[in-house]
């Protein structure tokens, strides 16, 4: 019934052979494009020994060299989970009595009707106290006359169970001066108990990146598992990533294995969590997402009144030559995107230079959102009608934003990222988070992604006549239109006033409001220049003044403080995130946690409270089930909840993270991520689950 | 876990027994002094070397992999370059007594004479004091020092880790591109490499 024939066995009688090796195909059919598992199975002959894929001190892994029929392929070998094999001060990793290797064998897309051939040499080293190789070539046959009698479904199926799952955990690694260090931060902690830790061992897939012997000590703490174990013969300094498994056994003696994947723990991990559970965020993904993004970016409040003011244009310029408007799109495009890049660049050289911060870190400088305030009262003025943009300095009288001027297109789009940044759009957060965790340049092609999809909406409508037709006709409506405009640039500079107060205090509204009134005079003079005035000069030169007495009157640091209470002062429940109290909860309480990261600045995150959090049916739903509800507010900058965003993959606000309550065995589940965008109900779902 | 209760009991053992301790020795640093006395019965002192690049090869004529690199005369060939280029090559067995691969000076000199090795001295290393100051963990293990007694180079004879004899055609010699590095005045590329072969019988 089996199939598989050793030709010839290299200068050794097959019976003299150790270990005894049978190849097993799955099932004995494959039809066109098929894939089949095929097991080689080694009977190793009592307290012998043969290698698993690092060997560890010594030894060597076995080799399946095949050769199959034309267009088939056969996959890399799937490791068991080995035993470490200690010999005197060496230690190896291995398997013993018997082993099965799987491959896939994968069939093309033709298949002849006539039986297949296999066959594989098979190379191991097989030791006890001294080792022999071992050389056999192997044959089976597929689709031959008795194919559909030979079923292995069961050697198999046994064997995958063997083979480590894979850990959809953040593993990052470090070093001290002599231990390797390893942390796995979100690894399911309730099923480490201090019994399972003691248990477990560290496998590296990686050479000498620990001492083999030495043994693994295993630590839980603050959720998070480290271990360490005794460093190897290489510079880790030289190593990008570490591959092991993390074997160990369960209270009812199930031996388990883990594969993972450790990252240096400088850079943060990939391993994103998401609403619809956990997902490995590809390079193409993460560009999808942020352009997305940015599209959608476009309606956030921030943005709309600054692409209103430029599609008004686009109305009023319609009959414009087709060849003018495709060039104002570019140049618009080109604003927006070199104003990401130019956030992503100092957003990576600032993390470079080991800074925590994130994405929106730019309004965590209060000089930052005072300028900001200014830039939307004098566009709020400019709409109201106070006056009209001109160059102070040409003295031309060209109008930047209103007429075709591709200068003033550029900026616009400059202006449209920088009051875009306060937003976070559903998808962002998840393709920022990947872009802070790659190389310059990938990190770079992911914000220039999310500046395409803020433009692309106004970049369409320059490049599609079809769509600029569907516009409304030019009329008095704009006027009016523009006028209202005005008010939800006042209404944002309210907000940003407001969030420099949280930042500034007292003295920071002072300096800002002076500012705003200096900023309006200047205006106004600058509104009486006439033509031919030889008073022109002193009139700019004044004016230029109040602009630069407005901006150096505003504050450059936050107070020191470390959270602002934007969280408590606003709302009538709810404690002061910090990382100590979650810890503490989680470990010393059985009741439910919900933890909210919040910034003055983030609108999303105070919409999302206002609507889904601060409202009488969610404190109920927090009251009847004993919710704990921390609030952490990143207003300022503060490492503590950048770290705790970091281990949700996040680079910036919102975040809500709900933890359940404890179950009868006192194990907590794991933190559930919710929505970026909230809704009552999606609060209400998470803790009533 | 009963294994792993006896594995600690055997480390714990080991530990107290006041066996020479397990060490590594790091790229770029100085290597520890050997001082025993050769199978020759002359007196080998390592620091005595200094301005010469040394090969060490640990070894065990009954373990496959040397006898990979011996039947195919790849060993002496590398070590026939060596000395050409004026570097010494020292052979050293560090099998216990009633192990694998333990000889006799006898023994020693004469599978070196019988197989061709042209090396400066062979050492047995009885106690595995020189082995495990160094850390050598497989036959063959390969050490180059460079001419200020600093470690240049650790790990395999080169990159195919199979104990197949029809690999050696076709595989990098690490050794030699170790010593050529050298040679030249540069740094050695590869300075380190995931030793292969078997444990040394210590």
């Amino acid at each position: 019934m089996l199939l598989a024939v050793n030709t010839h066995a290299f200068a050794q009688d097959e019976n003299e052979q150790l270990v005894k090796i049978r190849v097993l195909p799955g099932k004995g059919q494959i039809s066109a494009g098929e894939e089949i598992w095929i097991g080689i199975e080694q009977s190793i002959t009592p307290q012998w020994h043969t290698y698993w894929q690092n060997p560890g001190d010594s030894g060597t892994a076995p080799r399946h060299d095949w050769t199959l029929p034309k267009g088939f392929e056969i996959g890399t070998i799937q490791w068991p989970t080995p035993k470490k094999i200690p010999y005197g001060p060496l230690l190896n990793y291995g398997y013993e009595d018997r082993v099965i290797l799987l491959q896939k064998l994968k069939a093309p897309e033709t298949l002849p009707a006539s039986p297949l051939t296999l066959s594989v040499d098979v190379e191991l080293l097989v030791c006890k106290e001294e080792c022999i190789p071992e050389y056999g070539t192997y044959e089976i046959t597929l689709n031959g006359a008795d194919a559909g009698l030979e079923d292995n479904t069961a050697y198999i199926e046994a064997a995958k169970k063997k083979l480590p799952q894979k850990a959809n955990w953040k593993a990052s690694f470090s070093e001290d001066e002599k231990d390797l260090i390893l942390t796995f931060s979100n690894a399911p902690a309730e099923t480490f108990s201090q019994a399972v830790l003691e248990s477990a061992e560290f496998m590296p897939i990686d050479w000498g990146i620990v001492s083999n012997p030495a043994q693994a000590e295993l630590m839980l703490e603050k959720g998070e598992i480290t271990l360490k174990q005794k460093k190897g013969d290489r510079n880790l300094d030289e190593i990008k990533n570490i591959n092991g498994l993390l074997v160990f056994e369960t209270e009812d003696a199930q031996r388990q294995s883990y594969h993972f994947t450790a990252q240096p723990h400088t850079s943060s991990i990939m391993t994103q969590s998401t609403v619809e559970g956990e997902i490995e965020t590809s390079f193409i993904q993460a560009i999808i997402l942020a352009i997305l993004g940015g599209l959608i970016l476009n309606l956030m409040p921030c943005v709309f009144p600054v692409l209103s003011i430029k599609a008004l244009s686009l109305v009023k310029n319609a009959d414009k030559e087709p060849k003018h408007v495709r060039m104002s799109g570019l140049a618009y495009t080109a604003g927006v995107i070199l104003s990401f890049l130019a956030i992503a660049g100092l957003l990576v050289a600032f993390k470079t230079a080991g800074a925590q911060i994130g994405w929106g870190f730019q309004l965590q400088n209060p000089m930052v959102v005072g300028i900001l305030a200014y830039l939307l009262f004098i566009i709020g003025l400019n709409l109201a009608g106070m006056f009209e943009f001109a160059n102070p300095f040409a003295n031309t009288g060209q109008k930047l934003t209103q007429t075709e001027g591709h200068k003033g297109s550029f900026f616009t789009g400059v202006l449209a990222t920088l009051v875009a940044t306060p937003c976070t759009a559903p998808f962002m957060a998840t393709a920022l988070g990947y872009a802070l965790t790659q190389p310059a340049l990938q990190s770079m092609l992911v914000f220039a992604a999310l500046g395409l999809g803020l433009a692309l909406p106004y970049l369409l409508l320059c490049y599609v006549p079809a769509l600029r037709s569907k516009m409304p006709k030019p009329g008095a409506w704009m006027e009016t239109f523009k006028q209202f405009l005005a008010f939800p640039m006042f209404g944002a500079t309210v907000w940003l006033i407001w969030v420099l107060s949280e930042q500034a205090g007292p003295s920071g509204v002072l300096a800002v409001l002076t500012g705003i009134t200096l900023i309006a005079f200047a205006l106004w003079l600058l509104t009486k220049r006439s033509e031919k005035s030889a008073s022109n000069r002193g009139l700019i030169a004044l004016s230029i003044l109040c602009f630069i007495i407005a901006i150096f009157a505003l504050p450059n640091r936050s107070i020191p403080q470390t959270q602002t209470d934007t969280a408590t002062a606003e709302n009538t429940f709810g404690e002061v995130f910090t990382q100590e109290k979650l810890d503490t909860l989680l470990a010393e309480t059985s009741n439910p946690i919900f933890v909210e990261m919040t910034a003055a600045w983030c609108i999303t995150c105070k919409v999302n409270h206002a609507t889904s959090i601060n409202i009488d049916s969610t404190k109920q739903v927090f009251a009847e089930n004993n919710v704990t509800y921390l609030i952490g507010d990143w207003t300022n900058q503060n490492p503590e909840i950048t770290k705790f965003l970091d281990r949700y993959g996040r680079k910036g606000v919102p975040i809500y993270v709900f933890y359940g309550a404890k179950d009868e065995n006192g194990k907590r589940p794991e933190g559930e991520v919710l929505a970026q965008m909230l809704t009552p109900q999606i609060v209400k779902d998470a803790i009533l689950k | 876990m009963k294994q792993k209760l006896t594995f600690a009991i055997a480390a714990v053992a080991f530990v107290f027994s006041g066996l020479p301790a397990w060490a590594t020795v790091e790229i770029g640093k100085a290597v520890p002094n050997i001082t025993t006395t050769d199978t020759n019965g002359n007196p080998f002192n390592l620091a005595d070397h200094k301005g010469k690049v040394v090969v060490l090869e640990w070894t065990n004529h009954q373990c496959p992999f040397v006898i990979k690199h011996y039947e195919t005369n790849n060993m002496q060939n590398a070590q026939k370059t060596a000395r050409e280029h004026g570097v010494e090559w020292v052979s050293i067995v560090s099998s216990a007594p009633g192990r694998q691969g333990h000889l006799s000076a006898e023994e020693a000199n004469a599978i070196a004479t019988k197989s061709g090795a042209t090396i400066s001295a062979k050492i047995l290393d009885e106690t595995g004091e020189i082995g495990k100051a160094f850390g050598a963990q497989t036959t063959p293990h390969m050490y180059v020092i460079d001419t200020n007694g600093h470690l240049a180079y650790a790990g395999a004879i080169d990159d195919n880790s199979s104990p197949n004899p029809k690999t050696v055609e076709g595989a990098t010699n690490y050794v030699l591109a170790a010593i050529n590095d050298l040679k030249a005045g540069n740094a050695v590329q590869t300075a380190q490499t995931k030793p292969y072969g078997c444990s040394v019988k210590y």
